[in-house]
């Protein structure tokens, strides 16, 4: 597996679910795995370990344009207060000490507007996933990503 | 002046909570409680739905224990229709319950208990979680990760999705079995049993240096409540309730869970949104009981597989009979998951998994109907009352984490009275406290779906009963 694309979020509170819009939006490409999830549990750790670039597409309650950032390589695990679901950055701690992921792991956040319980996108989440793809397949879908 | 000490957020734990510990003028626990100040409100939202909905639905109650919600649900809507869902829909579902069983055990006994019990209660806090957990003991931490996903695989297997699979339905489930899911489910059997047999092991190793914990975390005696098969063997799916006291003693026998409101009653607190249920012959709050791992292997006569068997008797040989102490729940845990994946090798060994007739067909014929399984934290009752169109008029959810709501106060209270001195608290301290209600692993999310009432009030009380300040919402 080159790459793992996941996609986290509850398309029931609107916006939160911002991040599986993104992913509809991108094109099936060879060597690329997508999974959509409603939130990052230990056994992704596992599931990302082969990969070569994994991306972590979450909705982002901050606003501003949509972003990816690399999350850095040998930093100490962050800890997770409730432990029935992971960030991506303990996911990939987890991967790292575990299941020796070697791989580059990035995050693409997605912001939102309406967070509120319910199906559907804001303008402004729905424009922003739209960038977002654009971004992800700059970074992975281009010649010299390949 | 008497003091509080406010815990919020209670960590490792599902959902929101808050512990108050009430001190005397002498700087001593008075008391504690256990507040849940999560709210969510799934008996009222559903009120006008079709009850074929309520599977899918009620799954969305919870994102770690969906199956029983549908489970419970979809069992209510059989009763509904007055159908006998096919043997193989059945087996399904017995198979989807273990594994779901094994998930969420796997996931409360290797990333919440495991860096308590094994990097110990007064390690380091940045250390003390399944990142510590990973650096210092990798292959427990690996064979965990590896067994929760084991039943997280059979849930997508045969739900489609890990989270909130809406594949049972009143009369059955939506598809059959393919050899191909089967094979997939038996080869993975071996590893997840070696992984118990290991954890076990090591579990009984350091069980002697929990002395202290295991003798002052919630440690009382208290009815126990579970279902049983009719020849008293641990069952999860269909079976009669017992009931059996801190002694062991057989309180109540063959109790038919669709009868559960004659035995059952539900109080409710001000300073809580979860409901208080209690064992209604000895009334509130008397009828104490729990329910959950330890309560069902209290009242379970034997496993009914041979690996599972081999370590009830020697946990009952152990201890004693009836098994009081709440820091069990851990190892009643990992017995628990052994015997579910015993369960789950001869479900899927069973050639009737296979069968393709999956789903009872017929109308509606009653206007009432009930639904009950066991859950990873213990019993679970959904009630239903619909209009002749099939539309729900009313439900009642009854869900595990609340029965223990009691017993989950009274460790709140024995663990700070042992653990917690003067008027500052130290952090071997506070995780005691909170690892008092990881023993039950409650699941807050479940246990809090009424809405327009329960409403929450904080009081600051004086050794005198004098309310110092008070605060109310809802």
């Amino acid at each position: 597996m080159k790459t793992i694309i996941l996609a986290i979020g509850n398309s029931l509170r609107r916006d939160d679910g911002a991040a599986h819009r993104v992913l509809e939006l991108l094109e099936s490409q060879s060597g690329v795995f997508t999974r959509s999830l409603l939130q990052l549990a230990p056994e992704q750790s596992e599931e990302i370990a082969p990969a070569r670039i994994v991306v972590f597409v979450d909705a982002d309650i901050e606003p501003g344009p949509p972003r990816i950032e690399r999350l850095p390589r040998g930093d100490p695990p962050p800890r997770s207060p409730l432990a029935h679901s992971l960030r991506p950055a303990e996911v990939v701690a987890l991967a790292r000490s575990l299941f020796h992921f070697t791989g580059q792991a990035y995050v693409c956040r997605v912001p939102g507007a309406d967070f509120s319980e319910g199906e559907g996108l804001s303008g402004t989440a729905s424009r922003n996933a739209i960038r977002a793809a654009e971004l992800l397949r700059d970074l992975l879908y281009t010649p010299e990503s390949r | 002046m008497a003091e509080r000490i406010i815990i919020n957020p209670v960590t490792r734990i599902e959902g929101h909570a808050k512990i108050s510990i009430y001190l005397d003028d002498s700087g001593r626990v008075d008391s504690a409680q256990f507040h849940v100040v999560e709210f969510r409100g799934f008996e009222k939202f559903c009120q006008g739905r079709p009850f074929h909905e309520m599977p899918g639905l009620m799954s969305r109650i919870c994102g770690i224990c969906p199956v029983s919600h549908i489970l419970a649900s979809a069992k209510a809507g059989d009763h509904l229709l007055g159908v006998q869902v096919p043997p193989a829909a059945e087996k399904q579902r017995r198979l989807v319950n273990y594994a779901q069983l094994l998930q969420s055990h796997a996931l409360s006994f290797f990333h919440l208990s495991a860096p308590d019990l094994l990097l110990g209660f007064d390690s380091p806090v940045e250390k003390r979680n399944v990142f510590g957990l990973a650096e210092k003991h990798p292959e427990t931490a690996r064979r965990g990760i590896r067994l929760r996903q084991f039943g997280q695989r059979i849930v997508e297997l045969l739900g489609g999705k890990k989270i909130h699979p809406a594949w049972a339905t009143p009369g059955g489930v939506l598809s059959a079995v393919s050899t191909d899911t089967r094979d997939e489910i038996l080869a993975c059997v071996p590893e997840a049993i070696d992984t118990l047999q290991k954890a076990l092991s090591t579990m009984k190793s350091i069980m002697d240096t929990f002395h202290d914990e295991i003798e002052h975390i919630g440690n009382f005696p208290s009815l126990f409540l579970g279902t049983v098969s009719r020849e008293g063997e641990l069952e999860y799916y269909n079976g009669l309730i017992r009931i059996v006291d801190g002694e062991g003693n057989i309180v109540a026998d063959g109790l038919d869970p669709l009868r559960y409101h004659t035995f059952l009653g539900e109080a409710s607190e001000e300073w809580s949104f979860m409901k208080f249920p209690y064992y209604k012959p000895l009334g509130y709050p008397g009828g104490m009981y729990r329910v959950g791992p330890l309560a069902r292997l209290n009242v379970a006569r034997w496993a009914g597989t041979s690996l599972a068997d081999r370590e009830l008797r020697e946990f009952k040989q152990r201890i004693r009979e009836s098994v009081c102490q709440s820091f069990h729940y851990h190892m009643a845990r990992l017995i628990e998951m052994l015997h579910a994946v015993e369960r789950i090798e001869e479900i899927a060994s069973d050639a009737e998994l296979l069968d393709t007739h999956v789903c009872a067909r017929a109308g509606q014929n009653r206007n009432e109907g009930i639904g009950s399984c066991e859950a990873p934290r213990g019993t679970l009752f959904h009630h239903y009352t619909v209009d002749d169109h099939g539309l729900i008029q009313k439900a009642n959810l009854l869900i595990a984490t609340a029965q223990n709501n009691l017993a989950i106060n009274k460790a709140v209270e024995q663990t700070a009275r042992r653990f917690v001195a003067g008027n500052t608290m130290t952090e071997g301290m506070l995780n005691r406290v909170e690892a008092a209600i990881r023993c039950y692993d409650p699941c807050l999310s479940c246990s809090t779906h009424a809405i327009g009432q329960m409403p929450l009030v904080v009081e600051l009380k004086s050794s005198t009963g004098d309310v110092l300040s008070r605060i109310e919402r809802g």
